[in-house]
């Protein structure tokens, strides 16, 4: 019966050829993106969970009454202090991300000064002797124990630059960083971090070092043992069966009795699952991915695998027409309606295979693009991770069997006597059911199309919004690491060579820039005769040369910027600042003007030299905030407005100038407007996977939609025959099948437009500065569908217009 | 053999009911050649569905092979049929995705019949219809006469009692209507097979043992040939 079955599904897929390549290409599509999309699913999901204890394991956050999220930056004392006073702690670690970043200088092989390369590495991390016990980073080579002061581990990757083939255990190497020049010696040699890991470092160094003041360079804030500045990531493993409640209450208390300063702040603690995805939308700690990403992700993967199911049913019950007469047949010839059931099932088993199959392999060819422009290293095996592939096997199989299965209930229901005797109409399933369903793919489809343009002009309007400032033409050269006093000499030494250059039209130093970030947030900064709470209120410090704002064309409001004497002093001498017009409004002064020589109270006093008007330091996702420019001969970044002609060249110079000035420190420079477009990855990506899937949206509703208008033009065989021998010309005939199916659109399209103006609202909300949705926009998605419809349903109904009509009466 | 009594099917049409048959009672024996004939609308193929129990009467009587048919469940119907009644078209209803073979075979897989065996009876009927050079084509790739033939193969594949024949050669031109009715005779003598069937023609009808003519939903006549 089956071999049967199967037998006659080939010779009638292969009849209705069209009907069934419609349907193929539009499952496969359908299952091809939703696998891509699932795949990236899986991977968000399945972050951190390569660790063998990882639930067991739990970061700590502070949360302060103020804050909306907590905070997991804690001061490193709390790792010792909890440790010996909560039970139930089996391990702590910390890792301090990123805060021994800096130089690290590799010697020579000959054993001289002359043959050491040095490399600038940003993801240098402090770590506890037990990272490796706890965490499930393999280690190569060498012991995965960093107990020892002045010992490192490096990735494979990083011993792959450093040494070649060498052996790198054992092997002494400097790094200059904020924290002096330390010698570290290498102990362990571990595999690349993986991209699933949101704990990521290059370079590991011991904690146990920074416990000799002598390694610290006098920023004792960094005392492992310290409670007051919070600057470390701590980790626990807790016992199996902790009372999770219980142990962040006794966690408090103790830290409150430890460290008075933290009475205001909660200690809770954040289950590593969690880390990357959170469990729910008010999830209150902070998490590296997005739930609103996913979910949205996943959405819009069900809607198309959706969209898809719709056309399989669609299609199939236009079909009834030619089916029902077989149906009956079959009937009439003793088989049951099960058999019949297995028919069209076995029918639908095989198109889905078919489609799977397609859809594998297109899977295949569009990874290497799909990760490149996600940024991610995704195959179809991340599926099995947390046994995802299960559920999406589950979605697509009861997808296509209720689809199918719809089909053959139907399909066999008919009355055998109808079909065999031709004479009623034979309806499957009722028309409106195939309008509802392409009204629905249509609304889906709009939904997508409006959002992909709101989220592009949201882009666009991010990138071309007046910042009030100028990143255009201008590079940014990383300065050296540390500052020691010849250093100081070198760094005006070579900002006073550079000026000369006739292509460097500006030049400023500072210790960050925008795009990239602020040098700390600051409370307790008041005026004199503050009001209650002022001093709660939080800033965003910047330090900066007084070439900054003339450099990055920010306007100064009232004032004048710093004096060489100032930043010859430093600000912690000269007490004088800079303020953003922000920072005027919430110190409480009305009158920018007489904001000039006003005292401000910030444990000493400080006075106000400069207002300057406000501008985006960073993307358009934010609000603008207050902000103090303190003044330093700062030597973290060197901004150049340059005539960027002879650009390779002028870079050259300005390497060998930089080396010359900076021995020892590898040159690096960025473009600013590059960097500071960078923060719109996220919306980019996002863009571009809303295209794709309102492309692929829109291609399978259109695939349906000729599907159905080649069938309406078969059924209307007769009354477009009549019509035209009683003179109805091509253009009549057109707009007689067309118009029925442009009226589903339209539907679709008033249907769409609230759906997605909901939407699409919610989201811009999450952005500090945004568009309004246009009307134009739903005009435009609007007229995308109807054309692609209408383009799709002419093909059709024109054949069926020029056909001669004496043919089509006849067979009558 | 069959046996209607007072048979009436009727729609209702508003407050009226409009009768399709009206009360007609109908006794046919095993081994008989009934022609029915009438004009367009009549009732004749109504009947004929009644008979072949693809379509229910709203009242009556109706007994096949003993059994009383308007007591039966659907299921019992439909299996009273399949063993015992063979369906040939006017429109032949071949199924266009089979070869000649397969569309003769079908009815015997649906009566869960063994590959082997199907194979020897489909053979046997192949031969004696003398199709068999043309059992690999497909229905399209068949004159309407040998499409016709086919379909009276796979009305007999399952060794019916009876065969039921609506306007079997409606759509064929004389000469193979002539070779079509001259196969029901041979099948009515030499093997006994009870057939009726419905015709426009009134020399095709004169091939049968009797004859009956419905007018109006009602049988005006009958009278044997």
């Amino acid at each position: 019966m089956l071999g049967n079955h199967i037998k006659i599904s080939l010779r009638t897929l292969r009849r209705n050829r069209t009907f069934s390549v419609i349907n193929v290409l539009g499952l496969a599509l359908g299952i091809a993106i939703f696998l891509l999309i699932t795949e990236y699913v899986a991977f968000e999901w399945g972050a951190n969970r390569f660790h063998k204890n990882f639930d067991q394991l739990y970061r700590a956050s502070t949360f302060t009454a103020d804050a909306d999220k907590g905070d997991y930056y804690l001061p490193p004392g709390y790792a010792p202090t909890l440790k010996n006073r909560v039970p139930g702690i089996n391990e702590v670690v910390r890792v301090a991300e990123g805060v021994g970043s800096g130089l690290v200088i590799v010697p020579g092989t000959n054993g001289s000064t002359a043959g050491n390369k040095s490399f600038r590495e940003n993801k240098v991390s402090f770590a506890d002797d037990n990272f490796f016990r706890v965490f499930s980073f393999p280690v190569i080579k060498g012991s995965t124990s960093l107990a020892k002061a002045q010992t490192m581990a490096i990735s494979a990757s990083i011993a792959q630059k450093y040494f070649g083939n060498g052996n790198p255990i054992g092997q002494v190497l400097n790094i200059k960083n904020q924290f002096g020049l330390t010698p570290y010696t290498v102990t362990a040699v571990y595999e690349g971090m993986p991209q699933q890991s949101d704990i990521q470092a290059d370079i590991l160094l011991s904690y146990k070092t920074l416990e000799n003041a002598a390694f610290r360079n006098g920023n004792n804030w960094a005392d492992p043992n310290g409670l007051g500045s919070g600057y470390t990531n701590i980790y626990f493993m807790l016992n199996k069966g902790v009372d999770l409640k219980l142990f962040e209450a006794q966690a408090t208390q103790v830290i409150h009795k430890a460290a008075p300063d933290a009475a205001k702040a909660t200690l809770a603690f954040q289950p590593l699952r969690n880390l990357h995805i959170a469990p729910s939308f008010s999830y209150h700690f902070q998490t590296y991915g997005s739930l609103v990403l996913v979910v949205s992700f996943l959405s819009v993967a069900l809607l198309i695998m959706m969209i898809a199911w719709l056309n399989y049913i669609n299609l199939s019950t236009a079909q009834a027409l030619y089916r029902a007469k077989e149906s009956g047949v079959r009937k009439v010839l003793g088989a049951s309606r099960m058999q019949i059931v297995g028919q069209y099932l076995t029918e639908t088993a095989i198109l889905t295979l078919i489609s799977i199959v397609i859809a594998i392999v297109s899977v295949k060819l569009v990874q290497p693009f799909y990760n490149n422009f996600l940024g991610k290293e995704l195959s179809l095996t991340v599926l099995n991770q947390g046994r995802f592939w299960v559920g999406g096997i589950t979605v697509v199989f009861t997808g296509c069997f209720l689809a199918g299965g719809y089909v053959a209930f139907m399909l066999s229901s008919i009355d055998p006597l109808k079909t065999i005797r031709g004479k009623a109409a034979i309806t499957i399933g009722g028309i409106s059911l195939r309008r509802s369903l392409v009204v629905f793919q249509f609304t889906t489809s709009v939904i997508l199309i409006i959002s992909t343009i709101t989220l592009y002009r949201q882009l666009k309007y991010m990138q071309t919004q007046d910042l009030g400032m100028n990143v255009q033409q201008r590079v940014v050269i990383s300065g050296p690491s540390t500052l020691s006093g010849s250093q100081r000499d070198n760094t005006l030494a070579f900002e006073n060579q550079l000026r000369q250059l006739p292509y460097v039209q500006k030049l400023a130093a500072s210790n960050n820039v925008p795009g990239e970030g602020y040098n700390f947030s600051a409370d307790g900064i008041t005026r004199l005769n503050a009001n209650v709470g002022d001093d709660k209120k939080s800033y965003a410090m910047l330090i900066v040369d007084d070439k900054y704002f003339d450099t990055y064309d920010i306007k100064i409001k009232a004032g004048a910027t710093f004096t060489p004497q100032m930043l010859e002093q430093g600000w912690s001498k000269t007490h004088k600042i800079i303020i953003n017009e922000s920072a005027a409004a919430q110190l409480g002064f009305k009158n920018t003007e007489n904001i000039i020589g006003q005292k401000i109270k910030w444990d000493a006093e400080f006075e106000v030299v400069g207002v300057v008007k406000d501008y985006h330091h960073l993307s358009l996702h934010e609000f603008i905030r207050p902000m103090i420019f303190l003044p330093a001969v700062a030597h973290n970044y060197f901004t150049i407005k340059m005539d960027t002609r002879n650009l390779a060249g002028h870079v050259s110079q300005l390497k060998s100038i930089y080396e010359h000035s900076f021995p020892g420190e590898p040159f690096t420079y960025t473009f600013a407007d590059e960097s500071f477009d960078k923060q719109y990855n996220a919306e980019q990506k996002l863009g571009n996977v809303f295209m794709a899937s309102a492309g692929a949206a829109v291609f399978i509703a259109a695939l349906g939609l000729f599907g159905l208008a080649t069938f309406a033009a078969r059924q209307k065989i007769k009354e477009i025959g009549i019509r035209k021998v009683l003179g109805a010309n091509v253009l009549n005939i057109v707009t007689l099948i067309s118009a029925d199916f442009l009226k589903l659109v339209a539907i679709a399209i008033v249907i769409a437009s609230p759906v997605a103006w909901y939407i699409m609202n919610k989201w811009l909300q999450d952005f500090a500065y945004h568009t309004s949705i246009q009307w134009w926009v739903f005009a435009l998605a609007g007229s995308i569908a109807v054309v692609i419809a209408f383009v799709t349903v002419s093909i059709q109904s024109v054949k069926a217009a020029i056909a001669n009509p004496v043919k089509s009466l006849r067979n009558e | 053999m069959l046996s209607l009594k007072n048979i009436s099917k009727y729609y209702q049409a508003g407050g009226n009911k409009t009768y399709v048959l009206n009360n007609v009672s109908l006794d046919v024996d095993a081994g008989e050649f009934v022609s029915i004939m009438g004009p367009s609308g009549s009732g004749k193929s109504t009947l004929l569905n009644i008979i072949g129990m693809l379509d229910e009467p709203s009242e009556g009587y109706h007994y096949f092979m003993k059994e009383a048919v308007h007591q039966l469940k659907e299921k019992a119907r439909s299996a009273l049929y399949k063993e015992y009644i063979g369906f040939v078209f006017q429109a032949y209803h071949l199924i266009d995705e089979l070869t000649v073979y397969e569309n003769i075979e079908t009815p015997l897989i649906y009566q869960n019949i063994k590959s082997s065996e199907r194979k020897a009876l489909v053979a046997d009927m192949l031969d004696r219809f003398q199709i068999v050079g043309k059992k690999d084509l497909f229905p399209a790739q068949l004159s309407g006469g040998q499409q016709q033939l086919v379909g009276i193969a796979r009305a007999l594949i399952t060794k019916p009692r009876v065969i039921l024949a609506d306007e079997p050669t409606g759509n064929l031109n004389s000469k193979q209507g002539e070779e079509i009715m001259e196969l029901f005779r041979k099948l009515n003598k030499e093997d006994k097979v009870t057939i009726i069937q419905v015709t426009h023609s009134e020399k095709n009808a004169e091939y049968g043992t009797r004859i009956i003519n419905v007018l109006d939903g009602k049988i005006d006549s009958s009278r044997n040939v």
